[in-house]
């Protein structure tokens, strides 16, 4: 375990993969997120805590990232995504 | 003795709230800017059974962090202002999220009472919430809400009454987080209590282990101390948890926003709804994109043949007006003042009623259908690369056309830093006025590979400006988080009177601007300065730019009514064969200037509307010099190069 002045902290395991690795309709768990406080805040206000379920819903090719999580749907821009790391359910 | 009451409106976005606002206080209603901010602000009154209620909506937002000013705003507002009370709306479909925002607004500890709202919405998908046991867990009223339809409004602001009258005694759920950290929330509570503060300790204490910066620098003015020991705890508990302690909080928070929910909601299996299939056809990797392509071209024409018909009509109307205006007053100094001052009240009319109120209207509709986020989900990678957001992209394509809507919609931009940016990159777009003369000079005269190269050098610039302002502007840029909501009908009502009211507040700022804009250059005219002005500017225009020196006197027109650029230029050589007097060259550099030059002044009217007097003021002057720079260098390139 880590704590780094950029807020990554978490466990390193093999199955945790970033979220634009998952396939529309997918499923997983989020367990940590990398950024800045700004980014991790609000991806948090929107309910993306550790452990929170998502579903992917969608996938522009070179765009933003669907995701189903507590009851709304999300968009979430690429380079943000890629910087959350989920375990695949 | 008048009863009074002031009322503030607080919750998420897309929750309902302007339409409940806009039930409340009917015409009553002010809309405006934040002082200082680029952040809406909307206010009215009623008068309700004796009371008279001031109603004012606050932004909608996820939570009371301050990392935006949206954010900050709200927070400030309900504990500087101290409202009587706050009514949380709250969207049935979405509780769990939305009880995360309540729970906060329950530490802030404000007199509050909720209103259920969207439950047929809610219905829709399968969701029931029982909102008497919703009632007793959170010890506030809460009164299920259908905004649109105008269901409950009442019973709401009966309740609010009854708070206000003392006739219903609130017993607000306090929020308990992990015991690891209660422990340390009470420790810093009572390091507190020693001093005056104006917000609840507990409230305090929780922000200061969160890392609030607001919070933070209220403090430490008061006892520093504090401070340390707060982040001594903050520490540990990020030790214990291995995630900030931030996060650790909110989803806390967030376990108990969904334990409630999970105690009041019942969920039946949902149909795919039409709303459904809609949404995932516009966000289609492929018709999605035809859909909003066609969209956005119906959208366009429809504003820019509407508005040229609608101001077809009002030139009628006004055309004999000059005539009529000399024959009554005169062609005296004075006389021709006061047209000056006429004419710029005509103008104004001719742009703002047959253009900017219909914009208005189908923005409000694409905003409130929800339309708008499918848009931005689209296009936010490409507009990435500008530096932009996607819900950026129907302003800047707007833009085309006119400059004036195309500011005005950065409005549906999230954020101040996100909306300066849009701003200030829409002035750059060329707009009709501009194609004009980029048609009707360089393309006719010169080539129509010049007029398409002139464009490519437009976007070449946007694009090129556009990653600079997002690289060099302070505030951190932060890609995109961005709900899409169902689909649903705009409340009609609600989307006529948002952009009645909007346009009001642009008119304001607008028309005067407009006028004194027509009356100083009428002045200049008619005491014989244009010439000696043009004169004064001959250094940049001839010296520097290489044009004849009636140039100056152009472009100062320019500023006014951009397509007038052309008409203006005829009537001061007598003659529209402009290769008489323009070398090809030069015809090429004056286009480039008008094209990048200060913007109209409707449109400086609209960027002081939407960003404020000082950045307005920036960017003019900004725009004024690049465009004068890029237009040397222009030419230079051609001398060297011939």
């Amino acid at each position: 375990m880590e704590v780094t002045n950029n807020f990554i902290i978490g466990e390193i395991m093999d199955n945790l993969l970033p979220l634009t690795n998952l396939q529309e309709g997918e499923k997983g768990i989020i367990s940590f997120i990398r950024g800045g406080r700004k980014v991790i805040q609000r991806l948090t206000d929107m309910g993306l805590t550790p452990g929170t379920e998502i579903t992917v819903t969608r996938h522009a090719p070179f765009g933003p990232i669907g995701i189903s999580v507590r009851g709304s749907e999300l968009a979430i821009g690429r380079s943000i995504a890629m910087k959350i790391f989920v375990k695949r359910k | 003795m008048e009863k009074r009451l002031r009322i503030a409106l607080a919750g998420n976005m897309n929750v309902g709230k302007s339409v409940i606002f806009n039930t409340l206080t009917g015409l009553h209603q002010h809309i405006g800017n934040w002082p200082g901010k680029t952040v809406e602000k909307a206010e009215g009154t009623l008068h309700y059974k004796g009371y008279t209620i001031d109603v004012i909506d606050l932004p909608g937002i996820y939570s009371l962090s301050t990392f935006s000013i949206e954010e900050l705003i709200s927070r400030e507002y309900i504990v500087v202002e101290k409202p009587d009370i706050v009514i949380n709306v709250v969207d049935a479909s979405v509780l769990e999220r939305n009880l995360f925002f309540t729970l906060q607004l329950l530490e802030l500890g404000v007199p509050m009472i909720i209103a259920l709202n969207q439950v047929d919405l809610a219905r829709k998908k399968g969701i029931k919430i029982d909102h008497k046991k919703l009632q007793k867990i959170l010890g506030v009223p809460v009164v299920p809400t259908i905004a649109i339809k105008g269901i409950g409004i009442h019973e709401l602001l009966d309740e609010a009454i009854s708070l206000a009258e003392g006739r219903i005694k609130l017993t607000p759920l306090k929020v308990k987080y992990g015991k690891n950290i209660e422990t340390k929330i009470e420790k810093i509570t009572k390091e507190l209590s020693r001093f005056e503060i104006r917000y609840p300790l507990r409230y305090v204490a929780i922000k200061l282990l969160e890392g609030d910066e607001e919070i933070k620098k209220m403090v430490s003015k008061i006892n520093p101390k504090v401070i340390a020991i707060a982040k001594k705890y903050e520490k540990e508990i990020e030790h214990t948890h291995k995630y900030p302690c931030s996060t650790v909080i909110a989803s806390q928070r967030y376990n108990i926003a969904s334990t409630i929910t999970k105690n009041v909601q019942q969920l039946a299996t949902q149909k795919i709804e039409i709303a459904e299939r809609l949404h995932n056809l516009t966000t289609h990797k492929f018709y999605g994109y035809l859909i909003m392509i066609a969209l956005l071209a119906i959208i366009f024409f429809t504003i820019f043949s509407f508005g040229n018909f609608l101001s077809g009509i009002l030139e009628d109307i006004f055309a004999n007006a000059s005539s009529v205006f000399e024959k009554t007053f005169g062609t005296s100094a004075i006389a021709k003042l006061g047209w000056g001052v006429l004419e710029g009240i005509i103008a104004g009319i001719t742009i703002a009623l047959p253009y900017i109120l219909p914009f208005y209207l189908i923005l409000g509709f694409l905003e409130d259908s929800g339309y708008l986020s499918r848009v931005a989900f689209l296009m936010d990678s490409l507009m990435h690369k500008i530096g932009l957001h996607g819900k950026a992209f129907i302003p800047l394509i707007l833009g085309y056309g006119c400059n004036v809507p195309a500011c005005l919609g950065c409005r549906i931009m999230e954020t101040q830093r996100e909306r300066l940016i849009a701003v200030f990159v829409t002035t750059l777009v060329p707009c009709a006025a501009r194609t004009v003369v980029i048609l009707g000079l360089v393309g006719k005269f010169v080539g129509i590979e010049w007029a398409l190269a002139l464009y490519g050098i437009d976007l070449l610039i946007i694009f090129v400006l556009g990653r600079i302002t997002f690289k060099v502007l302070p505030g951190e840029p932060m890609g995109l988080i961005m709900e899409m909501h169902p689909y649903r009908i705009p409340h009609l009502k609600t989307t006529l009177k948002q952009a009645w009211f909007r346009l009001k507040d642009f008119v304001c700022i607008a028309f005067p601007l407009i006028i004194f804009g027509s009356f100083l250059i009428k002045l200049l005219e008619v005491v014989n300065l244009l010439e000696p002005i043009g004169n004064i500017l001959s250094p940049i225009t001839v010296g520097w730019l290489g044009l004849p020196s009636i140039a100056g006197i152009l472009l100062i027109f320019g500023v006014l009514r951009k397509e007038l650029t052309l008409t203006m230029l005829a009537t001061l050589v007598g003659t529209t064969n402009f290769t008489l007097i323009l070398t090809p060259i030069q015809m090429i550099i004056f286009t480039l200037v008008t094209m990048l030059y200060i913007p109209c002044i409707a449109t400086i009217a609209a960027l002081i509307k939407e960003i404020g007097w000082k950045k307005a003021l920036y960017i003019t002057i900004f725009e004024i010099i690049f465009a004068i720079t890029i237009g040397g260098i222009a030419l230079r390139l051609f001398m060297v190069l011939s």
